[in-house]
């Protein structure tokens, strides 16, 4: 299932490739994509659409405070 | 209360507050005391750099070390414990300035490619049983009448069912001039009404309409990287860690070596490391492949992805589809060739013949006629033509077969007009008509202007006869007439083109070749917003149907791969001779911020000039 997010807070094209690759790391999340101009969030999941929201809202908030993750 | 509150902790309340206590250290430091002076960098270090050393230490826990964040906070604490205070703090209040610009223009940029991008309307009004409602496009269903007041965008794909009015495409075509619309003329999401009232019947859902198609187009397009792109970050991710073993060996040899003092030469590792950050290297190229992106949209020209602007920018040889894409796809009327009647006469009787039909050709006939009249009866023979009762007069019009089929004398054609349109009248031969298929006017300039941009070849590949295909070649000036080609032999030239130059471009409607415009280096899918077959294959998608797109599509990315260019060698020039200049000693801190940051914005604000489209 793909499913598309609006991501803000995010301060540099770097940062935004390295919360990618982490959110890819998250069992049952194939893979991650981050669009840092356009601030989306592009995931291919197994998981339930709460729970990967759930799963990657916890992995920008750990990741850098004022990240925040929108349907 | 609060308000003061949030205002110290905006990025500007920082800077402000650490600038007081940093300000202050200083003079306390030359006055009063040096320990209480301590206390003061200590706190405006805090200030400016609390939220960067905290972000730090979780980097540490990720083990990913060479952080930007990581970097300076370790360049500032440094600072700090060999004595030099006031830089110590400098390099966290400059980084907070130069993250504040940086955060800024990201902010900017953003700002002004969405509303490049903002071209269609949230909200729809729909007619109802009980008048008009305002409604959510989201929610408006296909098959619903909405209504367009003069000045408003078209918010959801449609039809018009009533009124007419001019309508200003540019927004979704970039094409300047107004075009007049009635009912049953298509209007796509974006499109402006400029005057008079519309009422028009949904043919989409607003998601599946033409502006949101462009916007995910868009929004999608960044995600498969050019070189550039690869190129700047694999660099980066041996750029770092070799800075940082420079900035160990700097650290640590001239003291063994007794050239310099500990302090000293740790303080120009720290500055090393300050330079090292990569952030404005990996901002500053994809930042102007958007902006080109978001230009060109703008142009009605949707290049798909970054990598495709190198692949137009050096673009060598072009291949055209033919009808469709050089012609219009529709026939004009070029000779008549009449055998004792006239040419009115012959025109006049073909139309009329063909009065029920609305075959292309059938169309063209009735189309240059001004006496068209009913006939009494017509029967159709499906691929040889019409036979139909005209007057008092049996008026055959058709191909040559049908000619043969009646026995009509033809010694009199001098020529072989094989797929022209032949007239008998009563069983005598009366004229023959030739069609062509009309050719865009502005085809002949563009592809001369594709020649003055370097493209070394151009080709027709066509399955039409040969006469066609060489007359339209020779009016807009191709190199190549290929004619009469199968699907599969079009493609096996296009193979051969491919394999003889660094970048070809295939152009077509998208009708039948979709698998040449996925073959070629770029596949231009012309005028074809609905096509999705076209869409998905092309590379670039031109929105609307004029060829004057190409070369302005050339420039576009010419521009854009320019400004990639100028950014990587003014990121890398500017942090090398900072590099240097910190070597040999010259180069503080201060400076080594400026090189982070400073080029950074430099590089964003120089990649908007891709925003703006370059003229020809």
């Amino acid at each position: 299932m793909k499913l598309k997010y609006t991501i803000t807070g995010l301060d540099c094209p770097n940062c935004a490739s390295k919360l990618a690759g982490q959110m890819s790391d998250i069992e049952g999340i194939e893979s991650a994509k981050i669009n840092f101009l356009t601030e989306k969030l592009t995931v291919e999941t197994s998981l339930e659409e709460s729970a990967a929201f759930d799963l990657l809202s916890k992995k920008a908030r750990d990741f850098e405070k004022g990240i925040k993750i929108e349907k | 209360m609060k308000r003061i509150f949030d205002f110290a902790k905006s990025e500007i309340g920082r800077i402000a507050l650490c600038l007081i206590f940093f300000i202050s250290a200083v003079i306390l430091e030359q006055t009063i005391n040096e320990y209480i002076s301590l206390a003061f960098y200590v706190i405006a270090l805090i200030i400016a750099g609390g939220e960067v050393f905290v972000s730090a230490v979780k980097g540490i826990f990720r083990r990913d070390l060479l952080d930007e964040k990581f970097l300076m906070s370790i360049a500032s604490v440094g600072a700090m414990i060999v004595g030099e205070w006031s830089e110590g703090v400098a390099v966290m209040l400059f980084f907070l300035v130069g993250e504040t610009f940086e955060h800024r223009a990201v902010r900017k940029s953003r700002a002004s490619i969405r509303a490049l991008m903002d071209i269609c309307p949230d909200e729809a009004c729909v007619l109802t049983d009980d008048g008009e409602e305002m409604m959510d496009a989201e929610d408006v269903e296909i098959g619903s009448i909405i209504v367009i007041r003069p000045g408003e965008r078209v918010p959801i794909d449609s039809v018009i069912t009533f009124g007419s009015a001019d309508i200003d495409t540019s927004s979704m075509t970039g094409e300047p001039l107004p075009v007049s619309a009635a009912v049953g003329s298509q209007l796509s999401s974006g499109y402006i009404v400029k005057n008079g009232l519309l009422h028009a019947r949904t043919v989409r859902l607003s998601g599946d309409s033409a502006a949101a198609r462009v916007l995910s187009l868009v929004e999608n397009a960044n995600e498969s990287k050019s070189r550039e792109e690869s190129f700047i970050t694999k660099f980066s991710r041996y750029y770092t860690p070799a800075v940082v073993i420079v900035a160990l060996i700097v650290a640590i040899l001239p003291p063994i070596l007794g050239l310099k003092s500990l302090a000293d030469s740790v303080y120009t590792a720290l500055t090393f490391l300050v330079i090292s950050c990569p952030c404005a290297l990996v901002i500053s190229v994809p930042m102007a492949f958007f902006g080109g992106i978001g230009g060109a949209a703008s142009r009605g020209i949707l290049f798909k992805g970054g990598n495709v602007f190198s692949k137009v920018a050096k673009v060598e040889t072009v291949a055209f589809d033919k009808t469709g894409t050089i012609t219009n796809g529709n026939f004009i009327v070029r000779d008549v060739i009449t055998y004792g009647s006239s040419r009115e006469q012959v025109l006049s009787m073909a139309a009329s013949a063909e009065y029920a039909s609305n075959h292309p050709i059938a169309e063209c006939l009735k189309s240059v006629s001004d006496k068209i009249v009913p006939p009494r009866s017509v029967k159709e023979q499906a691929g040889y033509g019409v036979v139909a009762e005209l007057y008092e007069n049996t008026c055959a019009v058709g191909n040559i077969k049908l000619m043969k089929e009646l026995s009509v004398d033809l010694s009199n054609v001098s020529r072989d007009l094989e797929g022209a349109v032949y007239v008998a009248i009563d069983g005598s031969l009366a004229g023959v008509i030739t069609l062509a298929d009309s050719v865009k006017p502005e085809a002949a300039e563009a592809i001369k202007n594709l020649r003055r941009l370097g493209v070394k070849h151009t080709a027709i590949l066509s399955g039409d006869r040969e006469e066609n295909v060489k007359r339209v070649a020779s009016t807009v000036g191709v190199d190549e007439a290929d004619f009469a080609l199968t699907p599969e032999q079009k493609y096996a030239r296009l193979e051969e083109l491919i394999s003889s130059s660094k970048s070809t471009m295939y152009v077509g409607d998208g009708i039948n070749d979709a698998p040449s415009l996925a073959r070629a280096d770029v596949g231009v899918a012309m005028g074809s917003m609905g096509q999705d077959s076209a869409i998905e294959a092309a590379d670039m998608v031109v929105m609307i149907d004029n060829l004057s797109k190409l070369p302005e599509a050339v420039l576009i990315a010419r521009k854009t791969i320019n400004i990639s260019w100028q950014n990587i060698i003014f990121a890398l020039g500017t942090k090398g001779l900072i590099l240097i200049l910190g070597l040999l000693g010259f180069a503080n801190m201060w400076l080594a911020v400026f090189a982070d940051v400073g080029v950074a914005i430099l590089a964003i604000l120089n990649s908007m000039r891709a925003l703006r489209a370059p003229k020809l």
